[in-house]
């Protein structure tokens, strides 16, 4: 892990005054390596707070540019950076947040193989994509590697939330909730969604990679959580591992399934 | 007798309480409920009676695997849970 300097005491001051987290754990975030994969508005929130806490190396990765649409929730990046790369707006905005981060941009679609390099690299995956295809390829490369991973969801005044753990033998996995062929019957190109409800999901999904990378408090492994902003609510669904899951199972059909 | 919940956010647009209804598989105790609330069928059900490829039916944390006939069983105290699935980003 490494030391803290001066500076770092400066910066994270608020952060390790907290019980939980202190010294030790202020060292094993900047020792910590987090893979962001879609940077829209979850990845935007989640890779923002994540480089301000002082996680040491964040991989970040998007294939696509900023439209004028996107500024309403993605709040990495300002008008100036329309029809510009999403990962080089961002890295520029994270490194200007926190110079000492190690930023790596990955601006390309990743196939399997490298998908799965990085995934393993990674001490958490923070899932921010807006596709159920990109998801369950995270959700193979995930427990292949043994890697948990934070995931969320949200379309109109609604987001979904949860965390899978391979190495936890009580944790679902995507395909345990998702069956192959789930689709989405609306998006938020025709539906909308509100800026700050998936930047509060995203914001949940920092909270929960951290207290994952620390190992403190109790994760969201084993529990769906729907948030509506309209009614203002939080509910909480139980999920459980299938033993049955073709991916997960007692007898996993295909790995990569 | 099994609870069913549908996700809230579902229930502005088709009326859908929660109930507790009697039945041996998840088809006989949906079936009941869409007797009482017959426009949750459509939102739920495709017109071969499968479940919707958006929608998740949860019974007791587990998403059913009989997603054509519903045949899944269901305990006394089963907790069915009906939501959509979302991919926004």
């Amino acid at each position: 892990m490494p030391a803290l300097t001066e500076k770092h005491r400066q910066r994270y001051d608020r952060q390790f005054r907290l019980g939980d987290i202190g010294e030790a754990g202020q060292r094993k975030l900047l020792g910590s390596s987090v893979l962001v994969i879609g940077l829209g508005g979850l990845g935007c929130p989640a890779a923002i707070y994540l480089t301000a806490a002082g996680v040491g190396r964040i991989v970040i990765n998007d294939f696509d540019t900023v439209e004028l649409s996107n500024l309403t929730r993605q709040i990495g990046y300002g008008t100036e950076q329309v029809r510009q790369s999403k990962v080089d707006s961002m890295r520029d905005h994270l490194l200007h947040l926190n110079p000492d981060a190690n930023v790596e941009s990955v601006g390309h679609v990743m196939e399997a193989d490298e998908l799965q390099r990085r995934v393993a690299e990674a001490d958490v995956v923070v899932d921010c994509t807006d596709n159920f295809s990109t998801r369950f390829a995270i959700n193979a490369a995930c427990l292949a590697a043994g890697t948990p991973w934070v995931s969320a969801a949200a379309i109109r005044f609604e987001a979904q939330l949860t965390t899978y753990h391979p190495r936890d033998a009580q944790s679902p996995c995507y395909r345990c909730l998702y069956p192959e062929g789930t689709e989405a019957a609306e998006s938020c190109l025709a539906e909308g969604v509100l800026g700050p409800l998936v930047g509060t999901a995203g914001c949940v999904q920092a909270i929960e990679t951290l207290k994952l990378l620390l190992g403190i408090g109790r994760s969201l492994v084993g529990r769906l959580l729907l948030f509506d902003a309209m009614q203002m609510s939080w509910h909480e669904i139980r999920l459980k591992r299938d033993p049955g899951c073709p991916a997960c199972g007692d007898s996993p059909q295909a790995a990569t399934s | 007798m099994a609870r069913i919940t549908f996700t809230g956010n579902v229930q502005p647009h088709v009326p859908c309480p929660t109930e507790t209804i009697p039945g041996d598989s998840v088809a006989d105790a949906l079936g009941t409920y869409f007797e009482h609330h017959p426009l949750a069928r459509g939102y739920v059900l495709d017109d071969q009676g499968a479940v919707r490829r958006h929608m998740v039916i949860l019974v007791d944390g587990i998403p059913i695997r009989d997603r054509a006939r519903l045949s899944d069983a269901l305990a006394r105290d089963s907790e069915v849970f009906v939501f959509q699935a979302l991919s926004g980003g």
